[in-house]
């Protein structure tokens, strides 16, 4: 039997990091990535509410994004994070920072079920100590990285 | 057609796999307390699978990721290396064939966005407007940013070291906003564009603090 890993401090450190880095940005956008592109039946979901995921769309920290059969997104983060969300998935951008000047921050990718690859941008190189993926059985850390991630539902 | 075999050897070897065969059934219907063959393990609840990685030279990169599971953790470091999570909570790690990756994730794989290009502008000497040569290079811009699903453009701002690190990140950003401003004139979507300054960290050519150098005044244009 597993049990999901508790969260562990990076968080708070990582929101110590945003604020710390937030303080000399004149420059604050809500978002965190484009949507590029995709195929078939992709649905964003935003405070509760469908959106519908058009190339150039944006997404933001706190969007699920949710695949149908034999569909598929992708999305690049401001970091140069890429993001592929495959068939049948869903997938939250639970956390995102990052600024632009010092090129500092962190990304937290929850995936509740399906697939997920991501090719790691400058935070994987700047900050990857604080780059994960968390599915409802494991997290996976990073080191400047392409992989894909499958959980079962 | 010639066979090497002796045609002896052909029924006794099928004999013996037949017992072979016929005595893991028993124990399995024995084990099972029931006729029916035992059901296959069940899939594993998560694979992580780690791509090789190259550089804008096509050179491999080194790459890792570490899945950890509770209270296990397996480091994967090698191309198509693959970790699974069993039903019963046994994570393990194999190589994966190229085939196999491609069978299972060829609709994750294939909706991948086309490569970010880089393109670099001048500005005339001593001043923040570009060269005739540089601005006559706009349109072709938009054109390329806009043939890409959600295509967006970067400007990317830099400065020499003249001048204390802090004014040059605003100069470098107002440098790039101005640009950004000249995308948008020429109606490209102001949603997908950025302004970016990172004042004097990337210079093209290294120098001294407080040396002037033309050549790391300038911004890059990242289409992505």
């Amino acid at each position: 039997m597993t049990h999901p890993t508790p969260r562990p401090h990076w968080l708070t450190l990582a929101l110590a990091l945003t604020v710390a880095a937030g303080a000399g940005n004149t420059w604050a956008t809500e978002r965190s990535g484009t949507f590029k592109n995709m195929e078939g039946d992709v649905t964003l979901i935003r405070e509760a509410r469908s959106l519908p995921a058009v190339p150039g769309a944006s997404l933001q920290e706190g969007d699920r994004i949710v695949t149908g059969r034999n569909s598929a997104v992708s999305a690049m983060l401001r970091d140069g994070t890429v993001v592929s969300v495959g068939p049948n998935s869903s997938l939250d951008l639970t956390h995102y920072a990052y600024e632009n000047t010092s090129q500092n921050g962190s990304l937290l990718l929850n995936l509740l079920h399906g697939t997920v690859r991501m090719i790691t941008g400058i935070m994987g190189k700047t900050n990857p100590e604080l780059v994960k993926v968390t599915t409802p059985t494991a997290v996976i850390g990073v080191r400047g990285t392409d992989f894909i991630v499958e959980a079962q539902p | 057609m010639t066979r090497t075999t002796s045609p002896m050897a052909t029924p006794s070897l099928l004999t013996a796999a037949r017992w072979r065969t016929a005595s893991v059934l028993a124990t399995a219907a024995v084990l099972a307390g029931c006729a029916s063959p035992p059901p296959p393990p069940p899939p594993p609840t998560l694979r992580v699978v780690l791509l090789p990685q190259k550089d804008a030279t096509g050179q491999p990169v080194a790459t890792a990721v570490q899945v950890t599971s509770g209270d296990k953790v397996q480091a994967l470091d090698k191309a198509f290396a693959l970790a699974e999570l069993g039903a019963q909570g046994q994570l393990t790690q194999r190589i994966a064939t190229v085939d196999e990756v491609q069978a299972r994730y060829g609709d994750v794989l294939k909706i991948q966005p086309p490569s970010p290009q880089t393109f670099v502008l001048s500005f005339l000497p001593g001043s923040s407007n570009l060269t005739p040569e540089s601005e006559q290079q706009l349109p072709r811009l938009i054109e390329q940013a806009r043939a890409r699903a959600g295509g967006e453009i970067l400007v990317v701002g830099h400065t020499d070291r003249v001048g204390n690190a802090e004014a040059n990140d605003r100069l470098s950003l107002q440098r790039a906003q101005a640009i950004a401003n000249l995308f948008n004139a020429r109606g490209f979507n102001p949603d997908l564009l950025s302004a970016i300054g990172r004042g004097e960290r990337e210079p093209l050519v290294p120098t001294a603090d407080d040396v002037a150098e033309p050549r790391n005044r300038r911004a890059e244009i990242v289409i992505r």
